[in-house]
């Protein structure tokens, strides 16, 4: 993309929006679906970096949403402490996990990457299970709600600034990526890592920096999405599915570009919040239908679109511009 | 548990009764991932929805079951064609596409059949727990100090012959040698005249008749429901990867070692702890022989 870089500019109409929303309504079912929006989006950038960026596709990442939310939540339901101090715990723990992961894992490729990472968050998640005297078992942590920017007991609207400034950090760590040397080095190990290894650059260690940091990320977001929503579950926060969303978000706004986590989510949490709201009153099951179109949109876009909606867009753009030429 | 405490007075030799389960167990665990080693060795595609094709052979032999009163040994005899139906019909409409594709690709395209098919089988039949108790499943066999339930033996029995006859066709059959040949050098074999589109959908909708069989035979032994695969799957994966993905023998013995290791680790530490044991060794394997027990080395890293 040129000077002109309409993703950025979508990027920034998009951030205002969200910021300008409190100022319209106060509809906590609307601010509640901008705030997961962010949120999720900042996620699915989190997971962006080591999948997008780096090439190392895992499918693990709710092993680091799972510390950081745990983290927090036993900070202040057990310790009575700031979850802000659980969420530096649970960055310190996913930092020392990711580069064991990161590490270990150095050498696999492709499926075999992928296998080890469902892995290690499958692990996780019977350790948070079966642990019953630290995590309190599959029964789960409920979030003691606390007023205060320190407790992080926080209205919504407060909630949505803050996971605002979230996710345009994580947006911004990506833009900075694209364009920083070691981002150009990133996507010489993903594109051939040989030919990156040929040209001097530490692959492995790279590789394994990209993991830790969107795992610092990824943590960090676990942590704030259990002091918000207010219960965590090691069923729900280490499960394939939301390893799965993470990607999911990413790959249909476009893998590997800053945009494209924060639009795929925007597609794919609307449609969730807005189907379920629909159907939640009929039969609980049929919230399931979002997902049956989560996974057919999936195999539709990896198929005829792997460049995600932002490459549509992009294509749309050049074919435009030709076409007035 | 001890399963001594459960039966009572009766004798049981601890030793025997472990080796016994191990057994059984692995001969089911090898006939789930025997299906998802021949997809991955000739197609070199992992398939993440493999868990789901058990599941759904899981909800057959619950309705044929409820609805119909077909036990489920019957019903195996009618879900091997429909799942290689079922298969063939998914290889065209989903695989075929993305065959040639990035690996990247083919994990979120079998990832997104994953989604789907769970969530179709929740909509369509809810979550809850489908149980069914035909009466194999209350029938005990004691031998030589050891006690076990009927349908594990005949769950054992068929899927070992499934196994070994699968085997067999491999070795000894043309279509066996063309889908091995494939195997090795899928641009080698297409310059001999092989086709492979057709090696393809073949392989695949043999792995899928393979785990819809598994599906129906564990029926009797584990509950139904929409995210059923999934328990199975993960340690299918565990099997694969110790066997050496595409390694058909290999899986028969990983089956043994991960069921070796729930077993005893079932057996010492509680029932609680067990998958963590296979897990954990998994991630050894994965780190320190990615090309499994008796693969190659460095398979791992040519992007197989």
């Amino acid at each position: 993309m040129s000077r002109l870089a309409p993703d950025r500019w979508a990027a920034v109409a998009m951030f205002a929006v969200a910021a300008l929303t409190p100022l319209v309504v106060r509809d906590a079912f609307l601010l509640d679906s901008v705030i997961l929006i962010l949120l999720w989006g900042a996620l699915s950038a989190a997971w962006n970096v080591a999948g997008g960026y780096a090439g190392q596709v895992s499918l693990g990442h709710a092993a680091f949403f799972g510390i950081g939310a745990y983290a927090a939540a036993l900070m202040s339901a057990r310790y009575a402490q700031s979850p802000w101090l659980g969420l530096a715990v649970g960055v310190a723990l996913s930092v020392v996990a990711g580069a064991l992961i990161g590490y270990l894992s150095n050498r696999l490729k492709g499926p075999y990457f992928a296998l080890s990472t469902i892995a290690f968050a499958e692990v996780l998640k019977i350790v948070a299970s079966r642990w019953r005297g630290f995590t309190s078992g599959s029964e789960g942590v409920p979030v003691p709600y606390r007023p205060g920017f320190w407790t992080l007991g926080l209205g919504h609207v407060a909630w949505l600034y803050l996971i605002l400034v979230v996710a345009v950090g994580c947006y911004a760590l990506q833009v900075y990526l694209e364009r920083s040397r070691v981002g150009y080095q990133l996507a010489g190990v993903r594109e051939d890592e040989d030919a990156a290894e040929a040209l001097g650059i530490a692959t492995r260690r790279r590789k394994v920096q990209a993991i830790v940091l969107s795992a610092a990320m990824t943590s960090a977001c676990g942590s704030l999405w259990a002091q918000y929503v207010g219960f965590v579950d090691p069923s729900h926060v280490f499960s394939i599915d939301l390893s799965v969303r993470f990607a999911l978000n990413s790959i249909i706004g476009g893998i590997g570009t800053a945009l494209g986590p924060f639009l795929g989510s925007l597609l794919i949490t609307s449609l969730e919040t807005y189907l379920r709201a629909t159907f939640s009153g009929v039969e609980a099951s049929f919230t399931g239908i979002y997902l049956i179109i989560y996974g057919v949109v999936l195999i539709l876009i990896v198929r005829f679109a792997p460049d995600g909606l932002t490459g549509i867009a992009g294509r749309f753009w050049a074919w435009r511009a030709r076409a007035h030429a | 548990m001890d399963p001594a405490a459960r039966l009572g007075p009766a004798q049981i030799d601890v030793v025997a009764q472990l080796a016994v389960s191990t057994l059984l167990l692995g001969g089911i665990y090898a006939l789930i991932a025997v299906g998802l080693t021949l997809i991955f060795g000739i197609m070199r595609v992992v398939n993440f929805a493999h868990g789901e094709f058990l599941m759904l052979g899981m909800y057959l032999a619950f309705f044929a079951f409820t609805l119909r009163g077909v036990d489920p040994y019957l019903v195996l005899i009618i879900a091997i064609p429909i799942f290689y139906l079922v298969g063939l019909f998914v290889y065209v409409l989903v695989m075929r596409g993305v065959i040639h594709a990035s690996h990247n690709v083919q994990i979120f395209t079998t990832v997104g059949l994953s989604t789907a098919l769970q969530n179709i089988a929740l909509v369509m039949w809810t979550g809850d727990f489908r149980i069914i108790r035909p009466w194999e499943s209350s029938v005990v066999l004691r031998a030589a100090g050891t006690a076990f339930n009927l349908a594990q033996v005949v769950a054992f029995a068929v899927a070992v012959a499934l196994t070994v006859a699968l085997m067999a066709f491999m070795k000894w059959t043309h279509t066996g040698r063309v889908m091995r040949a494939t195997a090795q050098d899928r641009d080698a074999a297409t310059l001999m005249g092989i086709d492979t589109d057709r090696v393809y959908r073949l392989t695949f909708a043999i792995g899928i008749a393979c785990v819809g069989a598994a599906g129906v035979l564990v029926s009797p032994l584990y509950a139904a429901y929409p995210q059923a695969g999934l328990q199975f799957v993960t340690l299918a994966y565990v099997v694969v990867v110790l066997g050496g993905l595409g390694d058909m023998a290999g899986a028969m013995l990983g089956s043994l070692i991960v069921a070796a290791v729930e077993v005893g680790g079932s057996y010492i530490f509680g029932a609680a702890w067990k998958e963590v044991f296979y897990f954990l060794l998994f991630i050894g394997v994965l780190v320190f022989r990615p090309a499994g027990l008796l693969g190659q080395r460095g398979a791992e890293t040519l992007g197989a």
